[in-house]
């Protein structure tokens, strides 16, 4: 009987630990499915995408895309490096929203200059952000004389949504896109002490999508 | 410290009562929704080839020194900031600049005067908006004039910045970055449209300044 009951103790728990893991679905368009050449002096610069009313793509996202490719060895020029390098031509207001603005941008001879100074390469455009869904439940927490505990139950639904286009600095193109859509519940279960079960829906997103973007290219 | 000795101990009782109740005031001090920011930050140096032309800008001590409050709660000492952006951006589109506090300082007999002014700033939280932003706005107002003192244009330069909220960030903080990109945008927009004002085409084109500069 004492067996049976952590068995089944042990059974629901993986099963609450199961309704904690994110669904992610990536979808990537390219011209060629072969991996993009990248010299061991070029550099891939990841931009996030500030010009949309209601949210900004997060810096913290960027960072993390940006080191799941470091560790490809692949080349990365921190972001605001080169947006400082650039300035003001890659502000909200002035950054190019298509290839037509960018080879545009690239007739100026001193910020031609200045692109191929940093030896960048490739620009990945990261645009989106991470949202709450649904919340359900409630919690409530108390602190009396004798202690204290919180009771109750909550859940929220996240859902993050990125878009990564790839542009090509020197032969001023577009060499794919991919899009990443990560889904998932927390819970938050009060029992004496909080328990937070948390889905690391971002987390998820951007381990997806920097490893996706690692096989864009063929580091040396 | 106030420590009231008794001979039953009370005393010492109501001193840790004292001490428990400042606590809980520092604390809750910590939580109040008013900031007072000060914007002290360096820009880069913009990426342009200034044109063939002179101008004097005027940096008042209003300007110089501009504590905005946008509303009861919210100062913000844009001053130092402001000048040093403008400083920068000015220096990208002039080929010679001077910068001077009155235009009494001014030596330059040719070229533009330019005296900048705030206008209105206006500040938007996540409490305001419902949106996780927080959001920035400072409305300029370039006065232009020639060296012999005649108006060219008042010019209207909105800026905008905004930054999201991130859980315990302070609002202070949020609203000094969003005030920071906010004035990075006003650079932006100085450099992006200034040469495309039409009194400044016209002026130029009076001067024979963009035939030169092709």
């Amino acid at each position: 009987m004492n067996t049976l009951t952590k068995f089944t103790g042990i059974g629901l728990f993986l099963i609450v630990l199961s309704g904690c893991t994110a669904t992610t679905t990536i979808d990537e368009y390219r011209p060629s499915t072969e991996a993009i050449d990248l010299n061991s002096d070029e550099k891939v610069v990841i931009l996030g995408r500030r010009d949309a009313g209601h949210y900004e793509t997060d810096r913290e996202f960027i960072q993390c895309v940006a080191g799941k490719m470091k560790g490809a060895d692949i080349s990365v020029l921190p972001e605001q490096t080169f947006i400082d390098s650039i300035y003001p031509w890659f502000e909200p207001r002035t950054a190019p929203k298509g290839l037509p603005r960018l080879k545009r941008l690239m007739q100026d001879p001193s910020v031609k200059a200045q692109v191929d100074r940093q030896s960048v390469r490739y620009l990945v455009w990261l645009d989106g952000s991470t949202e709450t869904l649904d919340q359900g439940g409630s919690i409530s927490c108390a602190v009396g004389p004798g202690g204290g505990g919180c009771f109750g139950f909550a859940q929220w639904d996240k859902l993050s949504v990125y878009e990564a286009i790839v542009w090509d600095m020197t032969n001023l193109q577009e060499m794919g896109r991919l899009r990443v859509d990560s889904e998932g519940t927390s819970y938050l279960i009060g029992a004496v002490a909080p328990i937070p079960l948390l889905t690391p829906v971002k987390s998820d997103a951007c381990s997806s999508l920097g490893n996706q973007l690692k096989s864009f290219f063929s580091a040396p | 410290m106030l420590n009231i000795n008794r001979p039953d101990g009370s005393g010492q009782k109501t001193s840790i009562k004292v001490l428990l109740g400042l606590g809980l005031l520092l604390l809750l001090s910590g939580c109040s929704s008013s900031s007072s920011v000060t914007v002290d930050q360096e820009f880069p140096t913009v990426l342009a080839v200034p044109k063939p032309v002179s101008a004097s800008i005027v940096f008042d001590e209003s300007f110089s020194t501009y504590l905005a409050q946008p509303n009861e709660k919210t100062q913000i000492a844009l001053g130092t900031a402001q000048v040093k952006l403008l400083r920068n951006a000015f220096t990208g589109l002039f080929e010679e600049v001077e910068f001077v506090s009155s235009k009494e300082q001014i030596t330059s007999t040719n070229g533009l005067v330019i005296i900048p002014s705030v206008r209105e700033v206006q500040v938007s939280t996540p409490s305001d908006n419902y949106l996780n932003v927080f959001e920035v706005w400072i409305k300029y107002n370039l006065d232009i004039e020639t060296a012999d003192g005649e108006t060219i244009d008042s010019w209207f330069m909105p800026a905008y910045g905004k930054t999201p909220d991130a859980f315990m960030a302070s609002k202070s903080s949020a609203i000094e970055d969003a005030a920071v990109i906010a004035l990075r945008d006003a650079g932006a927009k100085l450099m992006l449209d200034f040469y495309r004002i039409p009194a400044i085409y016209g002026w130029m084109m009076e001067q024979q300044i963009l035939e030169d500069s092709k």
